[in-house]
């Protein structure tokens, strides 16, 4: 771990107290902890889409320009200004003068080109939703140029999950992995907070960043300390033991409890992360026919297993995109009927079909959702043969048209709130499974794809708002999904903890450079 | 000698054995880590680039040669996931397991070996009855349960010990050369740490220990319990040596000996359950890294694990059997 020049609580805060008795001034003070149940796989920003990892960077690095938490637009983060050519394919950014990463040097244009090649080079996961991004070239030392090989509509939105490291730092470290093997276990960031403790299994401590260029106004934490813990009833001990502040994966019913409880607070973050049945719309069985799937789209019931399951903690999906997104277009998606479907089976001889689900066990409200479309389905006298799977085991047989089964369960993670980050991922066919995507249903519709695609090469937002209405009633009536459920993110923490704000440009993450301790 | 020679051999064998297996299974097992490791909406094309980067585009026979030969050279390789050695990632996640092992096989050893002696002797008496009633319940419990009743009376409600971890939070930033926080504290001359760490490990070492120690318990009293029928005991007593003495000078010794072989495999064991035990108490541990390998196809380092298991498990076992070699005059004149 390389050592920087830390904020040091105690110290400064007593040369404070004996220099300026008289001045308030805004130091970070106190100590956050929050309880995590994944471990992180490592710290490296080519790895951010992994929310355990993101998680630990969104503070240590900056981007180009960042979601804050609480906002659907991008804000100014290192790059003050930018412009857009004609085209659409060249982005230049004009960066702040005055930032310096936690190891001395200042950020120049350098710093993001390298970021830029290196994550290109290592094939780095963060990279997938750059869409057509080619190449970074350096302007002068405070402007950047980004190259697109096709205008891409959401890229500034893409770039706030680009954490931009200090070149002097990493290039030394590069060998044959590019830095993977340093960055996995070291930072080279220039935010609010530098990471002091790394024990990635254990506990992971970031420590207020005495040079930080923001500077910091306001009230802010001195140390904020991750610790891993998996069992929901051990966090939930830890949480009224007052050992952690943020206890975010102890159990549905616990957080209602804590809702009525003095001294905590639960907050329910509007996410958007739908969770779908997708059915598999190439299949040779029944699913494949469109008339079945209309069927299936009227046996889940949305409302119960919002009142039931997430005990009234989220939202009632109306279709894939969450309602109050720009081109959301209501009602394309059929209502819960079991009725209707009934007689639908019955007509069209249905009733001893069995359809099989693969879902992943471990995760509680799929599980529920699965006994729910299970139990409605046998009203039917059709019978749903539910598998349980891991994620790699589960997202490798949608790789293949013949083993890809009839539904498969599957939550959406949009990583910035942009309609592209949801309708392009479950259904463009260049996104369908078995094209490496998360379009599981196998998806594939020519004027779904061209509208798509249109929308996400326009920088116009009225135009692909009407675009993706269009492209979301298209999709509405192939039936390739049930939208189950749009959870929302629900967070159990101490009422001592001020400032925390759901994000969601960053789901399942803390916005612990804003959050105070009382 | 030869004996040893022999064992050893018979060690190094069945590891081989179990690293085969462990590479093929986890090949056969469904799973696709390159899809994992290329992220969401990586496309065909990546996934296929990221395989590559993996070694995964290769032959299974390719990939086995390429990893028995670094194997073979002790390196473990690099985690697909944490991009670290191996290697490296073991030596942080062992020792907190060994050490919790380590401490919950004392307590055993400390329990079954006198209580085992006692009900024995007492075979039969009410003294007998209790233990055993307790033994039974203890062996069903699972141990999953034991820890979460432990925690929950014990920590969260009667707060005589903390909840989770290794350390409290005061000591969070210790760290020592082995891992071992035990050692490392009175190293670092902290006997603060040292029953920090204590604490922190009497819950998880009980939960861990209840079931082995009641199976020890019964192993122990049904050892013992046929060396007390033997002549020799009567004879002793014929000879007037006190009870104590025969206990402890005739019967324990030459009852201990089967007992000893169960006590070597059970230390095995115990470090394959630690991960029910780690998961609840929230410590880092060889279990919980075995498990996120495992969740994510990160198969080299599912193999080292299992390697690095199975060679404790032989160790422990060899141990014993060396133990026994110096207690036995039978194997020592080799017939």
């Amino acid at each position: 771990m390389t050592v920087f020049k830390k904020f040091t609580p105690t110290a400064s805060i007593l040369a404070l107290s004996l220099a300026l008795p008289a001045i308030a001034l805004a130091e970070p003070t106190g100590v956050l902890i929050i309880a995590e149940n994944e471990t992180p796989e490592n710290l490296d920003p080519a790895n951010a889409t992994n929310s355990t990892v993101n998680q630990l960077l969104v503070g240590v690095y900056d981007a180009l320009v960042q979601f804050e938490a609480g906002e659907t637009s991008v804000s100014p983060q290192l790059a003050t200004e930018w412009s857009v050519s004609e085209d659409g394919l060249t982005y230049t950014f004009t960066l702040r003068d005055d930032v310096m990463f936690h190891d001395g040097t200042r950020m120049t244009a350098d710093d993001v080109v390298f970021t830029l090649d290196r994550l290109q080079a290592a094939s780095a996961a963060v990279t997938n939703d750059m869409g057509p991004y080619g190449s970074a070239k350096v302007v002068d030392d405070y402007t950047v140029s980004l190259i697109l090989d096709a205008p891409f509509g959401p890229f500034i939105s893409a770039l706030s999950r680009i954490y931009i490291v200090s070149k002097a730092q990493v290039e030394p470290h590069m060998s044959d992995d590019n830095a993977r093997g340093w960055l996995a276990v070291n930072e080279a960031g220039s935010g609010p907070y530098a990471v002091a403790n790394y024990k990635p299994t254990e506990i992971v401590s970031l420590i207020a960043s005495e040079n930080y260029w923001g500077g910091w106004e306001g009230d802010h934490v001195a140390e904020v300390v991750f610790r891993y813990i998996g069992e929901p009833s051990t966090q939930l001990a830890l949480l009224k033991a007052g050992e952690v502040h943020i206890a975010p994966d102890i159990t549905v019913q616990d957080k209602l409890a804590l809702m009525g409880t003095d001294g905590f607070t639960v907050d329910v973050g509007a996410a958007a992360t739908p969770l779908y049945f997708q059915i598999n719309t190439e299949s040779d069985g029944p699913a494949g026919d469109l008339e079945f799937r209309r069927m299936l789209a009227q046996t889940f019931d949305r409302q119960l297993h919002l009142d039931f399951v997430l005990q009234g903690m989220g939202s009632l999906p109306d279709g894939p995109l969450p309602p109050n997104w720009a081109g959301h277009a209501p009602g394309t998606e059929l209502g819960f009927d079991l009725e209707a479907a009934k007689a639908m089976v019955d007509e069209n001889g249905w009733g001893d079909v069995t359809l099989s689900v693969r879902y992943l066990p471990a995760i509680e409200e799929e599980q529920a959702a699965v006994e729910q479309l299970q139990s409605n389905l046998a009203q039917l006298g059709i019978t749903v043969e539910a598998e349980g799977m891991t994620w790699p085991a589960q997202a490798a047989t949608v790789q293949n048209l013949e083993t890809t089964s009839d539904i498969n369960m599957i939550y959406n993670f949009p990583s910035f709130p942009d309609p592209h980050a949801i309708l392009n991922t479950s259904f463009n066919s260049q996104n369908a499974g078995h094209n490496g995507g998360y379009n599981w249903a196998q998806y594939s519709n020519p004027e779904v794809d061209a509208l798509l695609n249109e929308a996400a090469s326009s920088s116009d937002q009225a135009k692909r708002a009407a675009l993706y209405a269009k492209a979301q009633q298209l999709i509405g009536a192939d039936y390739p999904v049930i939208t189950v459920s749009l959870p929302g993110s629900v967070v159990a923490m101490s009422s001592a903890v001020k400032g925390y704000t759901y994000n969601v440009a960053h789901h399942q993450t803390f916005n612990y450079m804003d959050i105070s301790v009382d | 000698m030869n004996y040893f020679v022999q064992r050893l051999a018979f060690s190094i064998l069945s590891l081989f054995v179990l690293v085969v297996i462990t590479f093929l299974l986890s090949h056969v097992v469904p799973g696709d880590s390159a899809i994992v490791a290329a992220g969401p909406n990586a496309g065909a094309e990546k996934i296929a680039a990221v395989r590559q980067q993996m070694g995964l585009d290769k032959s299974l026979l390719t990939q086995f040669g390429l990893y028995a030969g670094k194997l073979l050279s002790g390196d473990l390789g690099t985690s697909w996931f944490t991009h670290q050695p191996i290697l490296d990632d073991l030596k942080r996640e062992l020792p907190p397991s060994l050490e919790l092992v380590v401490v919950a096989m004392t307590i055993n050893l400390l329990v079954s070996l006198p209580l085992g002696l006692l009900t024995a002797r007492y075979n039969g008496t009410r003294f007998d009855d209790i233990v055993r009633v307790i033994a039974m319940a203890g062996a069903g419990l699972p141990i999953f349960w034991t820890a979460i009743l432990l925690q929950q009376s014990f920590a969260a409600e009667w707060r005589i010990f903390p909840v989770a971890g290794r350390l409290g939070f005061d000591n969070r930033n210790f760290d020592g050369a082995t891992g071992f926080y035990l050692m490392d504290s009175l190293f670092a001359g902290r006997p603060d740490i040292f029953a920090d760490a204590v604490m922190h490990l009497i819950l998880p070492a009980f939960a861990l220990s209840l079931l082995f120690t009641a199976v020890g318990v019964r192993i122990t009293r049904t050892a013992m319990i046929s060396e007390f029928r033997k002549d020799y005991v009567l004879l002793a007593r014929a000879k007037g040596a006190g009870e104590v003495r025969i206990m402890a000078r005739h019967v324990f010794p030459n009852g201990a000996t089967p007992s000893l072989t169960v006590f070597g495999m059970q230390f095995g064991w115990m470090l394959g359950a630690t991960v029910l035990v780690e998961e609840i108490f929230g410590r880092p541990g060889i279990g919980r890294y075995a498990v996120k390998a495992v969740t994510q196809s990160d198969i080299h380092a599912v193999v080292a694990v299992v390697l690095v298991v199975g060679l404790v498990f032989l160790a422990a076992n060899l141990v014993v059997d060396i133990l026994l070699y110096a207690l036995s005059p039978h194997k020592r004149s080799g017939s």
